[in-house]
This record gives structure tokens, sequence and C-alpha cells, in this order.
């Protein structure tokens, strides 16, 4: 059994991930695997993604492991990262393919017309660059990480929660957004973790030795 | 705004060159992976990679060194790599090493059906490189000219899903005559995907022209290259400089 489990799903590149944690945990498993056994037997489970929600959940489908991963995110330690997020939500303005629908909301796309900053600069979508992540709330997965760290993004959709109390942080782009949502056993994040310096590292840290209270 | 760091790797060092002449190459160290862990150091948050023999070859030359690079970083920081990038494999291979972003540049204009694919297979990692002369589009190492408008096929670029992208005036790079502001300026207006400026960036005062004039039409970032190397410019300054200008963020 491993400790972590990264859900290859077909949907690219897992490797950052996986070396991401390997490297704040050195002394756990971690396993990339799109074996429902592996993925249903690991403590706490992974899920990245990146392209577009649709091909995503296509993806997930087709390697039938949406049961496991829809198991994994009402149960366990689960961490969403991008459109790990994402896919944890009910609809997506991406397409019309539904999320898991973990959690109640949508996916929003950036919009276009009101991208201007307030000092009035243009703002492009895709969103790709590093924000300071503001914590909307205590969370034992921001522990160690100073309020407005900033965080590394590359997205042009992102989540809106039905519950707004599901939000654990926001960033500004140029209207606040929710970049970070939590939920009992689950925390996702908007921004990669992998690609975010010492406050990412610090995150997945913190989901290594996370215990949700349930 | 950022300010990436480059690093141009040729037989393994890390090299800058003059206008892209490869026989103009200065050696800036010998050891790219220090390098790219010097630049984290110092505060870096992307890096910027060229496999000049690579780029040159139309296949990866500097593989070796530039897994050093990623082991190094422990991809803490998103890098992006340019430099002899033809073909889905090597996307994969690349992508599969640790590098975030792959830069396409000559292939993309010769070869769009390729870089079609490769946005399809490779989504949110498929950066274009355009390199420009008097707006028109240049293509091996610079050494051809094509008669293709920047502008015209930026914005085709953009249709079929790419990232980013990174625009180099060539008249200017390596010289440290200044980013090309006007044509940088136009390109950016017309497209709605982040701009990476690149070419010529040379002391702080260049940072801050652009966080005037091109963050405002949506440029996210300068490769600095040369300055850095020759200590013309200060990576920490150059920063400082840019997140005093734009006010912190992206």
């Amino acid at each position: 059994m491993s400790d972590i489990v990264v859900v290859d799903y077909g949907m690219g590149n897992l490797r950052s991930v996986a070396k991401a944690l390997v490297h704040v945990a050195p002394d756990r498993t971690i396993v990339v695997s799109a074996d429902p056994g592996v993925i249903r037997a690991a403590a706490r489970v992974v899920l990245p993604g990146q392209s577009a929600m649709p091909d995503c959940m296509r993806c997930l489908d087709e390697s039938g492991l949406r049961e496991v991963v829809d198991e994994a995110a009402r149960s366990r330690p689960f961490l969403g990262i991008c459109l790990g997020l994402q896919m944890l939500f009910e609809t997506s303005e991406e397409g019309p393919t539904p999320g898991l629908g973990v959690l109640a909301g949508e996916v929003v796309k950036f919009d276009r017309d009101k991208m201007t900053s307030a000092s009035g600069n243009k703002l492009k979508v895709p969103h790709m660059g590093w924000s300071p992540v503001r914590q909307a709330r205590a969370h034992p997965m921001w522990a160690g990480i100073p309020d407005g760290s900033r965080f590394y993004f590359a997205h042009s959709y992102h989540p809106v929660p039905a519950d707004p109390a599901l939000t654990a942080g926001t960033t500004e782009y140029p209207a606040p957004f929710t970049c970070a949502i939590a939920r009992a056993n689950i925390f996702a994040t908007q921004f990669h973790p992998e690609k975010s310096h010492r406050a990412g590292l610090q995150l997945l840290a913190n989901f290594v030795a996370w215990e949700p209270q349930s | 705004m950022q300010i990436i760091p480059a690093i141009d790797v040729k037989d393994g060092h890390c090299v800058r060159l003059k206008q892209g002449e490869m026989h103009s190459a200065t050696v800036f160290s010998e050891d790219p992976a220090a390098m790219a862990q010097h630049w984290l150091e110092q505060g870096a948050e992307r890096l910027h990679i060229v496999d000049l023999n690579g780029a040159v070859a139309g296949v990866p030359k500097n593989e070796l060194a530039i897994r050093e690079i990623v082991s190094v970083i422990g991809e803490e920081i998103p890098v992006q790599l340019g430099g002899g990038i033809r073909d889905l494999d090597t996307i994969e291979r690349y992508l599969d090493d640790g590098i975030t972003y792959v830069i396409i540049g000559t292939a993309a204009v010769k070869n769009p059906g390729f870089l079609h694919d490769a946005c399809y297979a490779f989504p949110g990692h498929i950066i274009v490189g355009l390199d420009a002369k008097d707006g028109k589009v240049a293509v091996e190492g610079w050494s051809k000219m094509t008669g293709h408008d920047v502008v015209d096929l930026a914005k085709k670029f953009e249709d079929y899903g790419v990232e980013a992208l990174v625009y180099t005036d060539i008249g200017r790079d390596g010289m440290m005559t200044g980013v090309n502001m006007e044509a940088t300026l136009k390109l950016a207006r017309a497209i709605k995907i982040p701009i990476i400026a690149s070419g010529g960036l040379n002391g702080v005062e260049d940072v801050q022209q652009i966080c005037a004039t091109l963050v405002p039409e949506g440029v996210v970032g300068a490769i600095a290259g040369r300055a850095l190397y020759e200590g013309k410019l200060d990576f920490k300054q150059a920063q400082a400089a840019a997140d005093k200008a734009v006010g912190g963020g992206t």
C-alpha cells in the first residue's frame, strides 16, 4: 500500500507533482498510478490535471477511474491541483461535460471584457504567472506559509463554489476569485504548488502530514 | 512583470551570442546547472533555456545539461525551453524531464501543422517563440527571413491554443541596445495571450520602460541574458524595479 498516489488518468505530465512530493516526503511511498486497486489502497490521493475540463473528464471516464477518484474525494486526504480542482465541481463554462460534482458550484472563464488591473494594465488570458494568495481562513494546509505568499498560476478558468465557506484562499486577476478550496478531507488549488518554490513545497509537505478532522 | 534569466547552452556550456551568431559565443559558465541554481537563489521565478546547438541542428543537442539544470533547481519554478524542438516525441521527453514549457520557433513557422498538433497533444505547455526584424518573422537561428507578418502569424498561433508568446526583436538581441518597444507594443495590442519580451534588455532603465510601456498591454515578462552575465544588470535590482513599477504581483 502506498502512502500517496498521484492519479494518472492520461492527462499529461504528472512527474513534476510526484517529484515534488518525493522531495518533501522522501520517507513516504509515492506512486503515479492508473490502477484502480492502487488508488483505492493509497492513504492519500492527489488529482492533478491540465488542458480542458471536458477532456479531463473524458479521460477520467475512459481510464475507468471516475469511481475510485470520486470515492477518494469523499473519504481520504485528497489534493486537487488546477484541473484536479475544477473537476470536483458540477459544471464548467469550458464545455457541457459535467464534472464530478463532489462540490457544488461551477467553473467559469475569466471575463475578457473586464481584464484590466486597478492600475489600468491589460491582463492577458491565460493568467500565467505568480500571484499572492490571501488565506481566507486558517487551515492545516496553510501551516508555515505566510498569508499573501505568491503561487504559480496557469489557467483560463476558475472555480465559483456555491458555498462561499468552501473558499480557503483567494487571489486577484483582476477581480478576486477562489483559488483554494477546502472541505473536510478535500483541499484543492487552482495554482500549481509543484511549481511554486518554497511556499508550494510547504503546501505539499503539509498535505503529507495533514490529518483531516471529519 | 518577471525578469526571466536566460541560460543559453552551447556545447554543454552557458554562453551568450551576439545577434544569434554561433561563432560570436561568449562562455559565461561551464556549468549551466550551477547557473540555474544561482538564478533561483537570486529570486528568479522563471527560467528561459535555449539549446543553441539544437536550434541549429533541428534536434536536441544538450539534453544532459538541460536535465541537470532541471534536477538542480528541483522543478521548483517554471522552466521554458527552446531550441531544436520539432517533433512531438521531443516535447514529451522534455516535459517528462520536468520542463514546464517548450518553446517552438522555426518549426511553428515552417510547419504550422506541427504546432497545431503540439497544442492539442500538450495543452498548456506550448509557447511559441517568434523572432522578427522590421515586423517580419525570421527562422533557423535568425539566418533566414520569411515574408510572414509577425502579428498575422501570432494571431493564427493564438487560435491554435498556445499558452504564451516569446517575442524577440533580432536586430537588438545580444547587442544591448534595448528592447524594441514599438514592435513589441504593436504585437501585445493585437493578441490576447501573454507576451514575454526578449532581445537586448540592457539596464534598469529598460526594465522601467518595459513596465511603463509594455506591461499595460499585457507583457508579463522580459528575458535577460548578456546584461545579467556581464554585470550591467543586477537581477535583484531589476526585479525590484519591476515590482515597484508594476506594484508587485504579475
